[in-house]
């Protein structure tokens, strides 16, 4: 199936300094946008989250509907943060909410 | 079981206390009730929870109860355990008796059958109505108490107290309510394990947990009563999702759409009941109800936010799974109200400062959570409707919307017949319905709000019946409004209706209802649809209300996502927070409200760029643009612009790019009236060139380049141009700024500029800031790019540039004149004089050098001025004699250069070549010195003195760049005769023949060749013989070393006096004429003197004369007076003591040779003494007569003491008016005489 991640890389003081989309869909014109969008957002809850455990992969820590944002933190407290799509039995419906 | 929900909830709803029953034996209670519901209720109780551990509550309440009150008595006993909650959980037994018979036999009895009941908790309470004076009544009650105690009370337990009615002891009601506490203690104990007990054995009996739970309530053990309800929604759910076990889910009812996850009397608990379970739906909601009020009992209004976003969450989820029995878009419905009830209920300002900073920031975020949960559902349901148009197509809204699917109903709704007028006006906004045009043009895609088109999912949906089977569709329809009769049959001949109307529009296929269906909607159609079918979902009049309009919408949406906002930022979750704020700007900015947008954009774009996302920020600054454009603020509104320019080049596209610019320069030239100062770091960055700073010397001036960026897309014109230099060293002196003298352009990329740099302070200067002027723009930009290309990435950085772009250097020594050499110079002949030159680590190009000679000092102006290069004399001598002895590998590795320069008004100008090496200027000068050189002899000693052949060159080095460097050192140089002449007679012989014998000493470094001397003998003196007074030519040429002496013999006699006339006009003194030539280097000092023609061949001899004056006397050979000193007393001499010191005075010549002036024969004398030393009495000068007959003498005595014993000078006599050379000293007198210390004066010696 076709479908696009974004993975980007934050430095410490919040700033990107890689992105990168992968995946096998064409990409969409906004989906930079978005993808952009979804990851910053995700900042306030590795913001929160991230001192509160030792672990360095902070796993899905946040939803978009089907967009699942992935972070891992390294010691530097630079995040490695992903997003996807994640494809869920259709039985369960939106995820997201 | 129905009627058990009914009695349940009824006694739930009544009761919420525990009652404690009142068995009124002795009809005491009318008396005494009011002083025992005073107590009520209990301040503080103990009780068991489940888990059997002690909780202290609080104001417990509880109520008596008589035991023949018809609330008890109506009861079965034990009717039902279900209930067994309500029972009262104490009995407190009243009694008194003034008698033990009476005791005895009638009330202890009845009291036996009372407490013979197990199942209760009982304990009696005597009640003495004996007065304190009746002391015999007193001891009465007494008696009757001891007995009730022994009978009823154990020693396990306390079961009895009395009660005085006419003054309680102290501790009674203290001891009364430890005795109730222990008996509803007691009593809830023995229940609990009756209702744990009862569920263990009936797992499919679901209402015990509930009893509990309430019992729990009852007792006010909230948590404990929570943890129940807790385990009953898990037991629930178990059971609810068995396979097989699938029920009614329920939610179809009228009203079902608003959401009652708050409100536990939404539907009596008969209704939900189906079967032997509950319809999901209400049950769900109902025990959620509990929970929350629990919770808000136990203030914690934050758990209820908590537990209830998740419940939405999940239930969302399942009404997903029951969507197509739903009515259309209930799922949405449910999720508002349910949002909008939990936030209502947690919105009470009571809660807050309850809790720590970590859970109110918590609090916060979820309530911001619900707030944006309830805005997307909005959004959708308003999309539906047809107002996307006015839903700002931002990405979070894309973001949310385009991900969230579709509603599934089983048949997407259909137009309503008669709906055509509202079908136009649909369409109308949908034409007139503009897409917005962003300001600088700039065209984007709009980004999507929708999952996948609208038309298309909607006629799908309607299609996905199969076309043919119409009756099955209204078969599906049917059941999905099973419940509902009403809504079923007010749906169904709309249906019908629209179906006829479509079919004879369209009239494709007559006949058959399935070409009516196959037609596909349009938009304008399914907006009317959803409309009308969500009227019919929607029971909430506001919220109905809320969509009724765009305006309402709008404002609706607009509370929403203020909530939202405000949430997320008292959450600390910035990001969230200010996301929203950029959607309220969205919408104040399209009703014009620009000053709140603007504001509200300005907190979005602070922060993407300072957090450097970038394409977010292209995405809401043209936004932020146009706002500050209306606002007419026009600094905000260029910033925009620079910043606009400044983002990734990849953003925009060049002509949206070369807007930007073109608004940046419009406005420059134009519109301003002041100048507006405005920071372009992100786009202008600057940078000094890479490699090494330029290095200074101090107070050299230069010029700096420096490269300079621009993030224009096109060529951009600077009208000035200036960049500041900032000293490291000292923080306290401001930037000096440089400037570009002329307009500058700038092509985008990379260039250069070049600024004059005037001489700095000593220290290393970095760049400071770039400022420059387009129009009336003031620009500046702090931003100091890495100095790498374009392809670095455009990190900016905003620290300080470390790297020096310039050092200049303290003050130094930057070039050396110094003599060439030490050694002396001819005087009175052209010499040269050499000056090195030694530049120090700096170019001397163009230098030029002003020579001023002090007095008695010429330069040969007619002379060239010769320059060579100059290596250390010392060591190219000692490697020339080594290449001549041994190898020539070791030749310097300078080239040699010489040339031939002229004095111009003082000055002369150094060759290229000398700008960089060392270099020697020979400068023929000239020392004049008018006197004749004296020659010394014992009689006249040569003064040493230097100062005589001293003269000095004033020297003026005027250069650097542009003659800003200046050296001046004045140089001594020291000029002297080739020799210095001394005399002596060597012999004088018999015939008054003189050797006079002249030393030669060689005063310069050269060798000194003496072809010829002679000597003009003064008046006096003549030369023996008939000699010209040459000596003999032989020994010539006579070559004397440098420094070394030669002498030369005369042999003269004396001559003949002359008269005193005659004499004035011959020559006081001798004088010695020498010729002689010299070969020397000009490198070691004398030299033959610089020819002013060269034409003479090298080897041309040149003689040089040099003329000494010699002054000889004539010699005194016969003194005519003799002193002698006379010997001292043979005694020795001692302190104090006189002595006579004598000297006698003879003359050995008569009167008539006289050379002495006398005064009638006297002779002047003088005796000089140390006075520290001597004592002289008598005359110390004076005159004494003598003979002028030869041979007369005469003794001078002085009397003398002597003061200081040891070695001393005796006094001496000296005659003043004598010439020395007259008088013969023999013998000469002592130099030092001996001086004993004085005699020991015994009369001061005292005998012990």
């Amino acid at each position: 199936m076709a479908t696009t991640a974004c993975f980007i890389i934050v430095s410490r003081n919040d700033i990107p300094i890689y992105e990168a989309e992968v995946g096998s869909a064409t990409k969409r014109e906004d989906a930079a946008q978005m993808h952009q969008f979804i990851l910053h957002a995700a900042l306030d809850l590795v913001q929160d989250l991230a001192w509160t455990t030792s672990a360095m992969y902070l796993k899905a820590i946040d939803r978009f509907n089907d967009m699942v944002v992935s972070v891992y933190v390294t010691a530097g407290h630079i995040l490695c943060i992903c997003d996807f799509k994640c494809y869920r039995d259709k039985k369960t419906g939106e995820n997201g909410e | 079981m129905a009627s058990y929900l009914a009695q349940f909830q009824s006694i739930k709803n009544s009761c919420d206390h525990v009652v404690i029953a009142v068995e009124d034996v002795s009809d005491l209670w009318p008396n005494i009730k009011s002083r025992f519901e005073e107590r009520l209720p209990f301040k503080r109780a103990s009780l068991n929870n489940k888990t059997r551990n002690p909780v202290f509550v609080e104001n417990f309440p509880a109520e008596f109860i008589l035991t023949t009150d018809s609330r008890l008595r109506s009861r079965f006993p034990q009717e039902q355990s279900l209930f067994w909650f309500r029972e009262p959980y104490a009995t407190v037994v009243l009694v008194t008796c003034e008698d033990l018979d009476e005791f005895k036999t009638i009330l202890k009895p009845r009291l036996k059958l009372i407490t013979q009941n197990d199942e209760k908790e009982w304990f009696i309470v005597f009640v003495s109505r004996a007065h304190p004076s009746n002391d015999n009544a007193v001891k009465m009650a007494k008696k009757v108490y001891a007995k009730i105690e022994v009978d009823f009370s154990s020693k396990k337990r306390e079961r009895c107290c009395k009660y005085d009615i006419h003054g309680p002891e102290a501790n009674f009601w203290e001891d009364l309510e430890s005795k109730i506490m222990e008996c509803v203690r007691n009593t809830l104990d023995r229940r609990v394990q009756f209702y744990e007990d009862e569920i263990r054995k009936l797992t499919e009996q679901r209402f015990m947990p509930e009893s509990l739970a309430f019992m729990f309530e009852m007792a006010h053990l909230y948590e404990d009563a929570l943890r129940e309800y807790d385990e009953l929604e898990l037991c629930y759910l178990e059971t609810v999702n068995m396979p097989g076990k699938q029920r009614d889910f329920g939610g179809v009812d009228r009203g079902d759409d608003l959401a009652a996850l708050l409100n536990p009397e939404n539907k009596p608990l008969a209704q939900i009941v189906q079967d032997d379970s509950f319809r999901e739906f209400e049950f769900r909601q109902y025990l959620f109800a509990y929970q929350s009020k629990l919770l808000f009992k136990l203030n914690r209004p934050y758990e209820v936010a908590s537990r209830g976003y998740s419940f939405i969450i999940g239930f969302s989820q399942a009404l997903t799974l029951h969507e197509n029995m739903l009515p259309f878009c209930m799922r949405e419905v449910w999720v508002i109200t349910a949002c909008l009830a939990l936030i209502n209920a947690t919105a009470s300002p009571n809660y807050d400062g309850l809790v720590a900073l970590e859970i109110e920031k918590e609090f916060f975020r979820l309530k911001g959570d619900l707030y944006s949960l309830c805005r997307v559902k909005f959004m959708r349901l308003a999309y539906l409707i047809g107002y996307g148009t006015d839903i700002e197509r931002s990405p979070v809204n894309s973001a949310l919307l385009s991900m969230l699917p579709w509603p599934k109903p089983l048949v997407w709704p259909s137009v309503p017949p008669d709906a055509s007028s509202e079908v136009l006006e649909k369409e109308k906004v949908i034409l007139q319905a503009t897409p917005k045009i962003k300001h600088f043009g700039i065209q984007r895609k709009p980004l999507p709000l929708e999952p996948s088109v609208l038309l298309r999912e909607a006629n799908r949906r309607r299609a996905s019946l199969s076309a043919g089977n119409m009756f099955e569709m209204f078969d599906g329809r049917q059941n999905s409004s099973d419940g509902s009769a009403s809504d079923a049959s007010s749906r169904m001949p709309l249906s019908n209706k629209m179906n006829v109307i479509s079919m004879l529009r369209t009239n494709s296929s007559p006949g058959n209802f399935d070409g009516s269906v196959d037609r596909p909607m349009r938009l304008a159609e399914i907006f009317v649809a959803a409309e009308h079918d969500l009227k019919h979902t929607i029971s909430d009049a506001n919220l109905w209300k809320a969509l009724s309009s765009v305006e309402e919408f709008e404002q609706k949406y607009l509370e929403l996502t203020k909530g939202a906002a405000n949430n997320y930022h008292n959450s600390w979750w910035k990001r969230h927070g200010v996301v929203l704020d950029g959607e309220i700007a969205a919408v104040c900015f399209r009703h014009g409200n620009f000053d709140l947008a603007a504001k509200s954009y300005e907190k979005v774009c602070a922060l993407y760029a300072g957090e450097g996302w970038q394409e977010l920020l292209a995405d809401i600054l043209p936004n932020l643009a146009e706002c500050q454009k209306m606002l007419n603020d026009e600094a905000g509104y260029l910033a925009s612009c620079v910043r606009l320019l400044s983002l990734d080049k990849g953003l925009f596209s060049t002509k949206e790019r070369q807007a930007f610019q073109a608004e940046v320069i419009r406005l420059a030239h134009s519109e301003m009236k002041h100048p507006v100062p405005l920071d372009v770091s992100s786009l202008i960055t600057f940078s000094g060139n890479p490699g090494p700073p330029l290095e200074l010397c101090d107070g050299d001036p230069s010029t700096l380049s420096v490269t300079v960026w621009s993030g224009f897309p096109d060529n951009i014109t600077l009208d000035s141009l200036s960049v500041t230099l900032t000293a490291t060293f000292n923080a306290d002196e401001g930037a000096k700024a440089l400037r570009s003298s002329t307009a500058t352009i700038l092509k985008p990329g990379r260039n250069t500029i070049t600024v004059a740099l005037p001489p700095q302070r000593p220290g290393s200067y970095v760049l400071g800031v770039l400022t420059g002027q387009i129009g009336q723009l003031r620009f500046r930009s702090h931003s100091f790019s890495k100095g790498g290309p374009a392809d670095s990435d455009d990190f900016m950085s905003y620290e300080k540039p470390t790297r020096p772009i310039l050092k200049v250097f303290k003050p130094r020594s930057l070039v050396d004149l110094a003599a060439a050499i030490s050694s002396a110079l001819l005087i009175n002949e052209t010499q040269w004089v050499g000056v090195i030159v030694r530049p120090i680590d700096y170019s001397l190009k163009g230098a030029v050098l002003h020579i001023d000679t002090g007095p008695g000092l010429n330069i040969e102006e007619s002379h060239v001025i010769e320059m060579e290069t100059f290596g250390n004399i010392s060591q190219s001598s000692t490697e020339m004699a080594k290449s001549n002895g041994t190898q020539n590998n070791c030749s310097p590795s300078y080239k040699k250069e010489f040339q031939q320069l002229k004095l111009q008004d003082g000055r002369i100008e150094f060759p290229a070549w000398a700008s960089d090496t060392n270099s020697v200027l020979w400068i023929p000068v000239r020392a004049i010195n008018d006197k004749l050189p004296r020659g010394s002899s014992s009689v006249t000693p040569q003064k040493q003195s230097n100062l005589d052949g001293m003269r000095t060159i004033a020297l003026k080095l005027e250069f650097g760049v542009s003659y800003n460097q200046i050296f001046e050192r004045t140089v001594a140089v020291h000029f002297t005769d080739p020799f210095h002449v001394s005399t002596r007679v060597a012999d004088k012989c018999n015939d008054g023949t003189l050797l006079l014998q002249v030393i030669l000493h060689s005063q310069v470094k050269a060798t000194l060749t003496i072809y010829d001397a002679w000597l003009e003998l003064q008046d006096g003196f003549v030369h023996t013989g008939q000699g010209s007074g040459r000596p003999t030519s032989d020994f010539f040429p006579l070559v004397i070393s440098p420094t070394s002496r030669a002498g030369i013999m005369f042999s003269i006699c004396l001559g003949k006096v002359i008269g005193k006339d005659e004499a004035e006009a011959l020559q006081p003194e001798s004088i010695l004429n020498i010729r002689y030539g010299i070969y020397g280097e000009r490198t070691n000092g004398a030299h033959p003197p610089v020819a002013v023609e060269c034409t003479e061949p090298e080897d041309a001899r040149q003689d040089l004369i040099f003329k000494s004056a010699i002054v000889l006397q004539r010699p005194v050979l016969d003194p005519c007076l003799a002193v002698g000193f006379l010997p001292l007393p043979s005694t020795g001499l001692r302190v104090g003591q006189f002595v006579t010191v004598q000297w006698r005075v003879e003359r050995l010549k008569g009167f008539e040779d006289n050379g002495i002036s006398e005064h009638n024969g006297e002779v002047l004398y003088e005796v000089s003494a140390n006075s520290e030393n001597w004592m002289i009495a008598g005359r110390k000068r004076g005159h004494v007569s003598l003979s002028t007959n030869q041979g007369s003498r005469i003794i001078i005595s002085i009397l003398c003491v002597p003061l200081v014993a040891g070695y001393v000078r005796p006094p001496q006599l000296g005659l003043p008016n004598v010439d020395e050379s007259n008088i013969s000293c023999n013998p000469p007198g002592p130099h030092l005489v001996c001086v004993m210390p004085p005699a020991l004066s015994s009369s001061f010696c005292i005998p012990p």
